[in-house]
């Protein structure tokens, strides 16, 4: 998928300059910078989830996306939080359940797992998906520092195992490093990325 | 994972709500042995053995069973009506500011006066009769659902829009659930606001159901009559919403008290 973008405003405030993104299956990037930048606007941009910018957004590969908190039905257990939203089966969904270390927790409803359990459903949700790219906003930000390190490894080893894509969202340098993303960085007023 | 402590209260059980309900026949049964004309409040007991008798003799479910179907169908449409209309109010700014004003002046017209006119513009029929009712709720139940609809989680939103979730599935499993608690509410306040408008319905142009036999005895004065129609109709209410309404509150809001 490419994004050609020329500006986006909120209101009179212009947040992003003029930049141009491309990233395909097996590609990593990651979009760094301090917060209140843009770089959740410019995610939310390539899921389709804004629409209201000069530019132009053009690929038609299948995305999920992992949100900064796991975003979960709490009325629906485990496996229907996946099937529902993927349109994947209940097989499907349970493998990739123990795929993310779940197993055993299918019929549970998101109220009854952990904070950490919650974001690794989140996870199998978006793969269960068969994303082409994955999009993660800032998705271990919340997260104490084991629990962080043990998503990313899982995310790196996931994303290795089906060759999709990602575009990862955080102001972690070093979550960057760990993905092998190639890093790019919001700055500036609008923002733009700017050269390291 | 944690352990979350079980602090909620013990349930009192019935023990209240059966003393109120005794305290309140007490009374009854004073006020009517301490009254000088017995026929303008009859004891309990000579209610329930009017009650008996109508039962025995069939008229009761007859005209029971007409006002019941009568609620049933004006409640069935009020609810299908006011949902729609609430969700596409809470969903798009243009429908709201669009509608608002005929909301609000349908909320405001007296109930006497829209049974009136669907009496004259449609005639004394089923139809006139049950719209009338419906008519009646279907403001109220709008704007318990519009509210609900306008506090509906945006991230939830986002996420059935990323996965391209079909908007069927997204209305059954995304925006129903996190309306229910509205939906019940809304269920709950209208059952008992409809069968009140129903009788009235019944009153004005119906020649059966429980609103016309109060008519009739309207005409003669009989308040031992009125109150065994009025009691044998209250207790088959009470036992909709305890049986049928309740049970399904509570499984619609089960998975907020399943937490481990």
């Amino acid at each position: 998928m490419r994004l050609d973008l020329e500006a986006k405003s909120f209101g009179p405030r212009q947040v992003l300059g003029t930049l141009t993104l491309s990233v395909t299956r097996g590609e990593r990037l990651a979009i760094l910078g301090p917060s209140g930048i843009g770089k959740s606007t410019l995610l939310r941009i390539l899921a389709g989830l804004d629409r209201q910018y000069q530019g132009q957004l053009q690929g038609a590969e299948r995305l999920a996306m992992v949100f900064q908190e796991a975003v979960l039905l709490p009325w629906r257990d485990a496996v229907a939080n996946i099937t529902l939203p993927t349109g994947c089966d209940a097989t499907t969904a349970r493998d990739w359940l123990s795929e993310v270390g779940l197993e055993g927790h299918e019929t549970k409803f998101p109220r009854q797992l952990s904070v950490g359990q919650q974001r690794r459903l989140a996870l199998a949700r978006a793969f269960a998906a068969g994303p082409d790219i994955l999009l993660m906003d800032e998705p271990f930000a919340s997260l104490d520092a084991a629990t962080a390190a043990r998503m990313l490894a899982l995310t790196d080893a996931l994303l290795n195992r089906t060759g999709a894509g990602a575009v990862l969202v955080t102001h972690d340098p070093a979550e960057a490093r760990t993905l092998g993303a190639l890093a790019l960085h919001l700055g500036g007023c609008p923002a733009r990325f700017q050269k390291d | 994972m944690t352990q979350t402590q079980n602090s909620r209260p013990s349930r009192p059980g019935l023990v209240p709500g059966v003393l109120s309900v005794l305290a309140m026949l007490v009374l009854w049964t004073l006020a009517s042995q301490l009254t000088d004309r017995p026929q303008t409040l009859p004891a309990p007991w000579e209610v329930a053995a009017r009650i008996l008798r109508l039962a025995s003799g069939g008229e009761l479910w007859l005209n029971g069973g007409m006002t019941l179907f009568r609620v049933a169908a004006s409640f069935a449409l009020a609810m299908a009506a006011g949902m729609a209309l609430g969700l596409w109010m809470g969903r798009s700014r243009a429908a709201d500011h669009w509608l608002n004003p005929g909301l609000i002046i349908l909320l405001n017209v007296p109930a006497l006066v829209v049974i009136v006119l669907c009496y004259i513009w449609i005639g004394l029929n089923e139809t006139a009769a049950i719209l009338a009712v419906a008519l009646n709720k279907i403001p109220v139940v709008t704007v318990m659902i519009r509210e609900g609809t306008r506090a509906l989680r945006p991230d939830l939103d986002d996420m059935a829009c990323v996965f391209r979730m079909s908007p069927l599935t997204r209305l059954r499993h995304i925006v129903l659930p996190q309306l229910a608690p509205h939906i019940a509410g809304a269920a709950r306040a209208g059952i008992s606001l409809i069968w009140k408008i129903v009788l009235v319905v019944e009153f004005l142009g119906r020649s059966n159901g429980v609103g016309f036999k109060i008519h009739l005895l309207f005409s003669s004065f009989d308040v031992e009559g009125v109150l065994a129609w009025a009691l044998a109709f209250v207790a088959v209410m009470l036992a909709i919403d305890l049986f049928l309404l309740r049970p399904a509150e509570r499984r619609a809001n089960r998975w907020r008290q399943d937490a481990a």
